[in-house]
């Protein structure tokens, strides 16, 4: 299956440090186009750094440094001009959900606007197609112009889900997207991301704590420790009796972490 | 906003408006008893014509001030030199009490030019212009980055995410969350220019006594000035009792 799979991003030899403080040692993998990849690994072992080094947020980060490269279809992204661009073509859901101060409405729609979409009827249909992905609209379709951060903690983290994938991205990261979401409801969004994987042809990167998450719906899963990638394999591998290190199992199988 | 919030500030308002327009009226009265002294002998301005500037110039120091913060905040990474120098001397001129700025207005602007040239009225004004600016700026630039820094991270971090530009960013998620402590911000360091005007009347009075006597007036016009002060900083602390 490997050989003909195209290779999306392409991380080779990444450093970060935050001051003296190193964050992630030298990682190198490829993410194929396409594909669920999760990421799972206890605290501070260099995740979140990960995804931001993917989309240049870690730019605002002032003590942070970065060696390597990271190659979005080919390009690496430090030498994009467009950082905007760039931006656009990837999703973002971060960990704790950030409504912006604006109405519900208002916060889907907002990407697109800031990418010059003016018509309203283009963008009623956007906020409507994101807030049903994110399994949302049912619950806000008639309070459209209310205040998005006056919605409870897992409606809002379901808002950031929605809004993230309301420009269209072809990269799709969610770092712990359902830390405050019920469980129900994080069913639902597990099957649109199923959906998106394998209609919408999305690139996903599913930053995780719950190792059984990434089991339900990643197709190849890396493990992070203390910023090294320990192993990166197909999910089977990595949940099987004999991943390749034994540190793998012990930490999927809640031994430890 | 609720609804008593609103009624709340609208008497806090009103109330603050009738004080204002009676210690004016006062203002207005005691013009009669001082004016004419200085006028009838010279082409000297009185007091009360640099009373009138006292407004617009606030209000340049203050648009000043927090076109600095936003630059300071939004345009220079924290580690900037520049931006610790900047900040470093603004924490000193803030923690300074105004009365030293008029003791150093007198002393470094007016001085020099009074003692030599005899013509000192024009210098003068430009004292107080300085003075003011170096009184309010930097309590602007203050309470403005406060506000902007109050905005959390990952509010920028995911409107950024999103594809914003820096300039969508402050305008559509920074200023409107910000804004509320702007102005507080603003309205301190105007009660305090306004603190500051009973100062520069001081200044003047020292410029009278080159030529003529304390007239008996000014002292009262130090006290109007500061109860504006106060009335001002009264209304700051209303603003700022409504956190975002």
């Amino acid at each position: 299956m490997k050989q003909n799979v195209k290779t999306k991003i392409e991380i080779s030899d990444l450093k970060v440090h935050y001051g003296n403080k190193p964050a992630l040692n030298g990682i190198s993998f490829d993410v194929y186009e396409n594909e669920i990849l999760g990421i799972i690994g206890p605290a501070q072992s260099g995740k979140t750094t990960l995804l931001k080094v993917i989309n240049r947020t870690l730019e605002f980060t002032a003590d942070a440094t970065v060696e390597g490269s990271v190659k979005l279809d080919g390009v690496d992204v430090s030498t994009i001009g467009d950082v905007y661009g760039l931006r656009r073509k990837i999703g973002m859901v971060l960990p704790l959900p950030v409504g912006l101060p604006l109405s519900i409405y208002d916060n889907v729609a907002f990407a697109p606007r800031t990418a010059g979409l003016r018509n309203k009827a283009e963008l009623d249909e956007i906020v409507e197609r994101c807030l049903q992905q994110a399994a949302l609209w049912d619950e806000v379709k008639d309070r459209l112009n209310a205040l998005g951060t006056k919605l409870s903690g897992g409606q809002q983290q379901r808002l950031t889900i929605a809004r993230a994938l309301s420009h269209q991205p072809e990269i799709l990261c969610l770092d712990e997207f359902s830390i405050a979401v019920d469980p129900i409801t994080t069913m639902r969004i597990e099957e649109v991301l199923k959906m998106l994987s394998t209609e919408a042809k999305m690139t996903i990167m599913l930053v995780t704590n719950l190792v059984q998450q990434a089991k339900r719906l990643a197709n190849r899963t890396a493990f992070f420790l203390n910023g090294n990638l320990i192993e990166i394999d197909t999910t089977d591998v990595i949940f099987s009796e004999n991943p390749a290190n034994q540190i793998t199992y012990d930490y999927v199988n809640g031994n430890f972490g | 906003m609720d609804k008593s919030k609103i009624v709340f500030h609208s008497i806090a308002l009103i109330t603050l408006v009738v004080v204002f327009l009676f210690f004016w009226y006062l203002i207005e009265n005691t013009h009669t008893e001082i004016g004419q002294q200085p006028t009838a002998n010279s082409q000297q301005p009185t007091a009360d014509s640099h009373l009138y500037l006292l407004l617009p110039i606030s209000l340049l120091a203050i648009l000043l001030g927090v076109a600095c913060a936003f630059y300071l905040e939004e345009r220079l990474p924290p580690t900037n030199w520049f931006r610790r120098l900047i900040e470093s001397e603004v924490a000193i001129f803030t923690g300074i009490p105004s009365l030293l700025y008029g003791l150093l207005a007198v002393e470094i602007f007016v001085s020099y030019t009074l003692g030599s040239s005899g013509q000192g009225w024009g210098v003068l004004f430009y004292a107080e212009v300085l003075t003011f600016i170096v009184l309010v700026m930097p309590l602007t630039i203050r309470t403005t980055q406060a506000a902007l820094r109050s905005v959390a991270t990952p509010i920028r971090e995911s409107a950024y995410a999103l594809g914003a530009s820096q300039w969508q960013v402050l305008s559509n998620q920074v200023v409107p969350l910000a804004f509320p402590g702007i102005l507080a911000g603003c309205c301190r360091a105007m009660s305090r220019a306004l603190a500051a005007a009973a100062l520069l009347m001081g200044i003047h009075t020292w410029g009278y006594t080159h030529e003529t006597a304390i007239s008996a007036g000014i002292h009262s016009r130090y006290v109007l000035l500061l109860v504006a002060a106060l009335l001002f900083s009264t209304f700051f602390s209303f603003l700022k009792e409504n956190p975002t």
